[in-house]
């Protein structure tokens, strides 16, 4: 039986680093491309918050749907999860939607499914610089 | 206060947009390489257009 007394500790080191990983990460969730800005990364940087912007706009545009956290069904709190995503561009749709959603047609529909693929797209981005920046290859 | 912004597209133009944007952000986190990456964008929204539009075919003959 392996004595755990003698397992070896994480070196300070490693735990910095993976600390440092983990606010890259938090700031490419929060501002869509500043994960990979920080990692000087400027082509993925730009193309994140390109995307995660143009997808947000649309989809605000097209008056799809906003979840908030006051979710009715699962469906609800899923797609406010997904919306979450998009970190403060969650609230840059929010303010964008004035008029509210509009699912009765397609365009609403389509504008709900792009505001969720810009948050989960931006918690790809976000994984991936939190991946980078731990030294992984990315 | 923000002024609202209104866009209206059709079926095809927002599978459009969609599939370019994120053949885009797929290609740029994934590939390194400008070549690499213009390849890769061209492979994927190929493939989202050929994927969007077989199955909208597919499901043609449920649609009446």
């Amino acid at each position: 039986m392996a004595d755990e007394t003698l397992a070896p500790l994480a070196p300070p080191q490693d735990s910095r680093r993976e600390a440092i990983a983990f606010l890259i990460g938090a700031a490419g969730w929060l501002v869509p491309g500043l994960g990979h800005a920080i990692l000087k990364m400027w082509g993925r940087a730009a193309a994140c918050f390109l995307t995660v912007a143009l997808l947000v706009i649309l989809g605000a545009g097209m008056r799809g749907n906003v979840f908030n956290s006051n979710g009715n069904d699962a469906f609800d709190r899923l797609g406010y999860i997904a919306d979450l995503g998009a970190g403060s561009f969650y609230f840059v749709a929010r303010s964008l939607e004035t008029n509210g959603a509009d699912v009765s047609h397609a365009d609403g529909d389509y504008g709900t499914r792009f505001l969720a693929a810009a948050g989960v797209l931006n918690l790809l981005a976000a994984l991936h610089a939190y991946e980078a920046a731990r030294g992984r290859k990315a | 206060m923000i002024a609202a912004i209104a866009f209206k597209l059709s079926h095809l133009q927002a599978m459009l947009l969609f599939s370019l944007v994120i053949s885009i952000a797929f290609g740029f986190l994934s590939r390194r390489q400008p070549a690499e990456r213009v390849k890769y964008i061209a492979w994927s929204l190929f493939l989202f257009l050929l994927i969007g539009v077989g199955i909208g075919w597919a499901m043609y003959p449920f649609s009446r």
